[in-house]
């Protein structure tokens, strides 16, 4: 999604991101990015929380009118819980066993092939 | 957390954004994937003032939500990874309409959260209502469904240009991009 903030920047579209991964995102360098500090999936605001969710677009709104210049990250002041322990979990290999690690490779192979085939059949479509 | 911690309100040390590149670029290596993604990066970014105030300008939305597919298997809430509901061409959608969109396609975080609330991860009912109240000029009349899947090859040459088109065809002048 970085990419196309650029491009459409690049082609006179100014762009606002709204995402939870920060190290991601400011990696790649885009013009104006609002981050929560949620986990992956709540880009814009908390799960039924309708206040939430306005708050985190107004934040995007206010980043669009008023950001300096490109690479203008503003983290939203919302804490996903007072408890910070969910950053531990995502991805983490302290937290899991080999056998664990050894299912995830198989789903994941699984998932990589239908992928792969998916997307020979979507290039042969076109 | 030490006494001193404590007595200046100090958070705990993990509580910082989380490193995913690093974790991500770990959890692959140890489930056997020895070539790690590379992430895009850049030195330079541009920058596009906005031309006029935001109660005048039309705003596109931009999505990796994917439209929900029947047959395709679990694709939430709650769903495990399910690759079956990827999409591979831009895709536009009515933005007065109440789109099924869901996220059982990308990687978000499957422990935490459930992507029960569309809400969540698409803000285009929050996005009418700053229409109506006036804090933007209005929505763009589709919003924009980006592929997340094939090299950062295609998605620059292809997807790109298909959005960009797509925006300046409904005549939009801002885009607000949701990444999951």
């Amino acid at each position: 999604m970085s990419l196309v903030a650029r491009y459409l920047e690049e082609n006179g579209i100014p762009s606002v991101v709204m995402g939870c991964a920060k190290d991601i995102v400011e990696h790649c360098g885009v013009p104006r990015f609002v981050f929560s500090d949620f986990p992956l999936g709540n880009a814009a605001g908390r799960p039924n929380d309708p206040q939430s969710q306005a708050d985190t677009l107004e934040l995007a709104l206010r980043v669009l009118e008023t950001a300096p210049g490109p690479r203008t990250t503003v983290q939203s002041r919302q804490r996903w819980r007072d408890d910070a322990q969910w950053k531990l979990d995502f991805s983490n290999l302290d937290r899991l066993s080999p056998e664990e690690i050894a299912k995830r490779r198989a789903d994941f192979d699984v998932q990589k092939e239908i992928a792969r085939k998916k997307r020979q059949n979507s290039h042969a479509a076109e | 957390m030490t006494k001193t911690d404590e007595a200046l309100g100090f958070a705990a040390e993990f509580d910082t954004p989380v490193g995913y590149m690093a974790r991500i670029r770990a959890y692959y290596l140890a489930l056997g994937y020895d070539n790690p993604y590379r992430w895009a990066h850049y030195a330079s970014v541009p920058f596009t003032a906005l031309a006029k105030p935001l109660n005048r300008s039309r705003i596109a939305l931009v999505t990796t939500a994917a439209p929900y597919q029947p047959g395709k298997g679990d694709q939430g809430p709650g769903a495990t990874y399910n690759a079956s509901a990827k999409f591979y061409a831009v895709y536009s959608g009515d933005s007065a309409g109440d789109p099924d969109l869901r996220i059982s396609h990308v990687g978000y975080d499957r422990l935490h959260t459930t992507a029960e609330d569309i809400n969540s991860y698409l803000p285009l009912v929050q996005l009418r209502a700053a229409a109506t109240r006036g804090r933007i000029g209005s929505v763009a009349q589709h919003f924009h469904g980006a592929p997340t899947n094939r090299s950062q090859v295609t998605t620059i040459e292809q997807d790109c240009p298909d959005i960009l088109a797509r925006i300046r065809e409904d005549q939009a002048d801002a885009a607000i991009i949701v990444a999951n």
